[in-house]
């Protein structure tokens, strides 16, 4: 059989559905045609969400849908589009889902701002080949097949949207065009996580690439405006973490993000807007997140406090906090609502920490030089205060005594490296720097003494120079008088 | 002791006969009159000139005049030099002092009228050096390469800058470039320390030498008076003691200013810095800057400031040359013009002077 007769007979044999489903009940002739045909598109388009609202495939590809010939269905003249490509895919799907009118005669409670949503995120401002966007509606919904969100089956529900992310973002070649900085490790690390082991096992409540990063307003980390910048990211975590009733079944604390805000990283980072300070993903880690173990805590920290996890780490406390499974800076400092430390943490009364392991009948040593580094500590702010007062009354005497000033500052240094020091729990290391600050201190004291004391000299001198040269004048005076009246 | 200084004194007077000029000295008079206080103040700015000049060499010991360590010369002198802080204080408000001193000497040589004839060039030569004491003070304001000081010297060459013609080389000359630089200090130190000085000796020195050479000038009033209703005194020992004795009290307030009220050296000098808030120049400056700032940015055609510059110049220029305009108090007569521009001149440069402190 000759090429052209097969086709023939493929299109009579074919028209015979056509012409049965071609009846008034049944408008949607491309359906029937093309379903007839048994392809894919139509095949999927059976359970589409918009297939079952009624609307025909003319919906997106144009045409008139009611008519039995396929010329006259398919004319260009009457809108037929055919295959949409580029940005038409999103304008068409924006025609309907950016118009509130048209969505409200579907019932519709979605959303209608997700086209402007995505034309700001940093997939609508990226473009392919210096016109079409690299994210259509359909990268990440499909085409035919869509289905509601909720639906297990959709490329976007929570089971499924990392293997949607990742289809791009777990490809390095692709990645590479856009943005080769950006790592493509996230789902490796996810699967890794508290969120991607839940997720793995059909929690459809952890979180997934879209609760952190949403779904069409994703912004590059850096941008003020991503839900994943440094400053935004307590909010996001918090969204499902402080709420006791979405995290009532994981039974897990949901104060974190309260704790959190007050603590002196939050205040940073949150108030003072100090990006450098740590939001939950750098102790947790962000697309791995997992709770840091006891045994890697002083490292999470030191990533941050690097010279206090040295000295921890080779103090004898080490040994010990790992024997009794001491989570290590968590034990003194605690974890979301760690404060600022001050010196009443160090010492033996009731508001220092080492009191809780050392006392008086138990860890008598430790007890003693807790005592003894926290005298030493309190006798260099009072030595420091002391100096700063002298040099105060000096500078309102007017006094010039910037370079003691100056110097006062090591006074100051050294109490807060003897603060760090105090992580070696090594006393006589302690000592030396304590000592170094002293010596300033004592310094600084004498030399604004000095000025103290040199005001008065030149009060002195001024007194007696002027009582001198007004004798003078008078001796003078008297002398001129009895000059003249000779 | 006695025979001592008699001894001294033959051993001097053998060599360069100083019988002739204590003989000289003692011929010489002053009159006294109503006007006499007046007098003291030439002494007076003298004497304070002597004291910036003693001052001045002192803080030279120690002063560096580059960008980088002028400053830093400036505090070691405060910190930590002996008495550098008393010195480098009597350095500042003897310059003070001086400028308010040659004023008062000013207007009373104008209004006594004793630019007159013959003094025409005693006068001249004092307006110069008045002039090259704002020059001193001006330049000398700049050394510490503090902030105020940078920052005033920037509005101060500005303002030369804007006269015709002239006034962009006079800026360049000055700033040693089109801004405020290193190679500004380095010019106002040269100026300030070697060229000043000594233009302002040789002035000094003729100014001196004319009222030795021509005596004190009486008032118009009593100049007629025939020689026997006139009232004199000598010029040795007695005038020159009553300077002493106001040298002294002059001594005494400078003493009291530098300890109560010592100079503040301020923040270093930062070019990229903006420039502090409310920032006026010296206070002898202040009426012209005041002035400045009244002036509209343009009347008729001509730049505000322009004209605020020119007129300054025709009137001190007017100023300097009174002697040769004011023909009738030359002649002996009573010239009431000069009087009523004078009191104007006082009046609109004290006004002006409050309103620039005050605002």
């Amino acid at each position: 059989m000759k090429y052209g007769t097969k086709i023939l007979t493929a299109f009579f044999f074919l028209s015979i559905p056509c012409a049965i489903a071609a009846s008034p009940k049944n408008p949607d002739q491309c359906f029937v045609c093309h379903e007839g045909m048994g392809d894919k598109p139509s095949s999927l388009y059976k359970s589409d969400v918009h297939k079952l609202n009624g609307i025909s495939c003319s919906g997106c590809h144009g045409g008139d849908a009611s008519k039995e010939d396929q010329d006259d269905a398919m004319k260009k003249s009457i809108g037929f589009i055919g295959v949409p490509h580029g940005d038409e895919i999103s304008t068409l799907c924006g025609s309907c889902h950016a118009d509130s009118v048209k969505m409200r005669q579907y019932n519709s409670k979605l959303p209608t701002h997700q086209m402007n949503l995505l034309a700001a995120s940093v997939h609508g401002k990226n473009a392919i080949k210096g016109g079409q966007h690299i994210v259509q509606c359909t990268t990440c919904h499909n085409s035919h097949g869509i289905v509601s969100v909720k639906n297990p089956k959709s490329p976007v529900h929570p089971l499924r949207v990392t293997q949607t992310c990742t289809q791009c973002h777990a490809n390095a070649a692709y990645m590479r065009l856009y943005n080769p900085s950006l790592p493509v490790d996230q789902l490796d690390k996810y699967r890794t996580s508290v969120h991607g082991l839940r997720n793995a096992q059909g929690d459809a409540k952890a979180a997934v690439c879209s609760s952190c990063h949403s779904g069409h307003d994703i912004q590059p980390a850096g941008s003020a405006k991503s839900h994943v910048n440094a400053a935004n990211i307590p909010e996001t975590c918090a969204k499902c973490h402080a709420s006791a009733d979405y995290m009532k079944e994981y039974k897990i604390p949901t104060d974190q993000y309260e704790k959190f805000t007050k603590s002196v990283h939050g205040v940073a980072l949150l108030q003072k807007h100090d990006l450098s300070a740590p939001a939950c993903n750098d102790c947790h880690g962000n697309h791995g997140a997992v709770p840091p173990g006891v045994e890697s805590i002083s490292k999470v920290c030191g990533s941050c406090h690097a010279l206090n996890a040295d000295l921890f780490s080779a103090s004898p406390h080490k040994k010990a906090f790992d024997e009794n499974k001491f989570p290590e800076c968590e034990t003194c400092h605690g974890n979301h609502g760690i404060m600022t430390a001050t010196v009443t943490m160090l010492g033996v009364d009731s508001t220092a920490v080492c009191s809780k392991c050392h006392t008086e009948q138990k860890s008598v040593k430790g007890y003693r030089v807790a005592q003894e580094m926290r005298l030493l500590i309190d006798s260099l702010t009072n030595d420091q205060k002391r100096a700063l007062g002298i040099v105060e009354e000096a500078e309102q005497k007017g006094m010039e005594i910037g370079e003691a000033k100056f110097k006062l500052r090591d006074a100051h240094q050294a109490r807060l490296e003897s603060r760090t020091m105090v992580h070696s729990f090594n006393k006589e290391k302690f000592d030396e720097v304590i000592a170094k600050g002293l010596n300033v201190t004592s310094f600084v004291a004498l030399e604004a003494q000095r000025a103290v004391e040199e005001y008065f000299f030149r009060r002195w001198g001024l007194g007696i120079a002027t009582l001198i040269i007004t004798i003078l004048a008078v001796s003078l005076y008297a002398y001129i008088r009895r000059l003249e009246n000779k | 002791m006695r025979s001592l200084s008699k001894k001294l004194y033959d051993w001097i007077n053998d060599r360069v006969h100083l019988d002739d000029l204590v003989e000289f000295m003692g011929k010489k008079y002053v009159p006294i009159n109503s006007h006499s206080v007046w007098y003291y103040f030439g002494g007076i700015s003298l004497f304070l000139f002597i004291i910036q000049v003693i001052t001045g060499i002192l803080l030279l010991l120690y002063y560096k005049g580059s960008e980088d360590l002028a400053f830093e010369s400036i505090h070691f002198i405060m910190a930590k030099v002996q008495f550098g802080w008393l010195i480098r204080s009597i350095h500042s408000w003897a310059a003070n002092l001086f400028i308010l001193a040659a004023f008062i000497h000013m207007f009373s040589v104008y209004f006594t009228k004793a630019y007159r004839k013959p003094r025409e060039i005693t006068w001249l030569t004092g307006m110069v050096m008045l002039l090259l004491g704002f020059g001193f003070g001006f330049s000398g304001y700049l050394l510490p390469w503090n902030e105020l000081a940078f920052f005033a010297t920037k509005v101060g060459t500005d303002i030369a800058g804007v006269v015709p013609v002239i006034g962009k080389p006079i800026l360049v000359f000055l700033r040693g470039g089109e801004d405020v630089t290193g190679a500004t200090l380095s010019r106002f130190f040269g100026l300030h320390v070697a060229v000043f000085p000594g233009i302002f000796t040789v002035l000094l020195a003729t100014h001196l030498l004319l009222v030795q050479r021509q005596g004190m000038s009486e008032p118009l009033e009593l100049a007629n008076n025939p020689a026997h209703v006139r009232k004199t005194m000598p010029f040795f020992p007695n005038f020159l003691l009553r300077d002493l004795l106001f040298w002294l009290i002059v001594l005494n307030i400078l003493a009291i200013l530098a300890v109560f009220f010592p100079w503040e050296l301020g923040k270093k000098a930062d070019a990229f810095a903006s420039a502090p808030a409310g920032i006026k120049p010296e206070w002898y400056f202040l009426f012209m800057f005041q002035t400045l700032k009244y002036i509209p940015a343009h009347v008729l055609f001509i730049d505000g400031e322009v004209l605020g510059v020119l007129l300054f110049g025709i009137g001190g220029l007017l100023w300097i040359l009174v002697p040769f305009w004011d023909k009738k108090s030359s002649r002996g007569e009573r010239n009431l013009i000069v009087n009523y521009f004078g009191i104007g001149v006082v009046i609109y440069m004290l006004l002006l002077t409050i309103l620039g402190w005050l605002t």
